[in-house]
């Protein structure tokens, strides 16, 4: 009797997740990932044009 | 199996993988097709016998070309050999590097000319000098008490 309680409980317990990311904006994620994604680009192009300038 | 991936997320990956591409690919145009490549070579020296073995027998600046020149140099505690190089205004040189004793630095401040001197391993790298003046060359590898006055000067006329 015990195993069909678990199986019920794993079952709604992932339900209940799939409807949180299903529902969760990432909206503050995207701008800190894009942040750090200009940051990077930035200073490599910073760091190209140095390597460039005193080819 | 069903992989989920949030609009957002598509686009942050795609922006990563992206870049990581552009970055290589420019990094690998620049060494293969126009010679960027930093200082290294496979080319060995024995070095108790650098003053027997050429060209380091007679280091020194010899013209290869129109404007173009090899510098052969040894690099030692706590010096250059020769010590005073002097070439004409637009000249590109090699540099062929090579160390009887320790490690050295050979680097010129303000340019891309920076390269470790190992015994045993002949380094090169070529420079265009397109302006006049006095380049500076040091060594930036600690090679002991003297370190501080390894230097040399490069006139540029």
């Amino acid at each position: 009797m015990a195993e069909p309680v678990i199986k019920r409980d794993n079952s709604e317990a992932a339900k209940s997740t799939e409807q949180t990311t299903e529902k969760s904006t990432l909206k503050g994620t995207f701008v800190s990932v894009m942040i750090l994604g200009g940051f990077l680009l930035l200073s490599w192009l910073l760091v190209f044009m140095l390597f460039l300038s005193r080819q | 199996m069903n992989v989920h991936i949030h609009k957002l997320e598509k686009i942050w990956l795609t922006f990563g993988i992206a870049m990581l591409i552009v970055f290589l690919v420019v990094l690998g145009v620049a060494t293969f097709s126009m010679g960027m490549a930093p200082p290294s070579h496979s080319h060995a020296i024995d070095p108790e016998q650098i003053e027997n073995t050429p060209p380091f027998d007679e280091p020194g600046l010899k013209q290869v070309g129109e404007n173009e020149y090899e510098a052969v140099m040894i690099a030692y505690t706590f010096g250059y050999k020769p010590n005073d190089l002097t070439v004409p205004v637009g000249a590109t040189v090699h540099f062929k590097v090579t160390s009887p004793d320790v490690v050295h630095g050979f680097a010129i401040p303000n340019t891309n000319v920076n390269m470790m001197i190992v015994p045993g391993e002949v380094n090169h790298i070529t420079y265009t000098f397109d302006e006049a003046g006095e380049y500076l060359v040091l060594c930036n590898e600690y090679c002991g008490g003297g370190h501080e006055f390894m230097r040399t000067v490069i006139t540029v006329q």
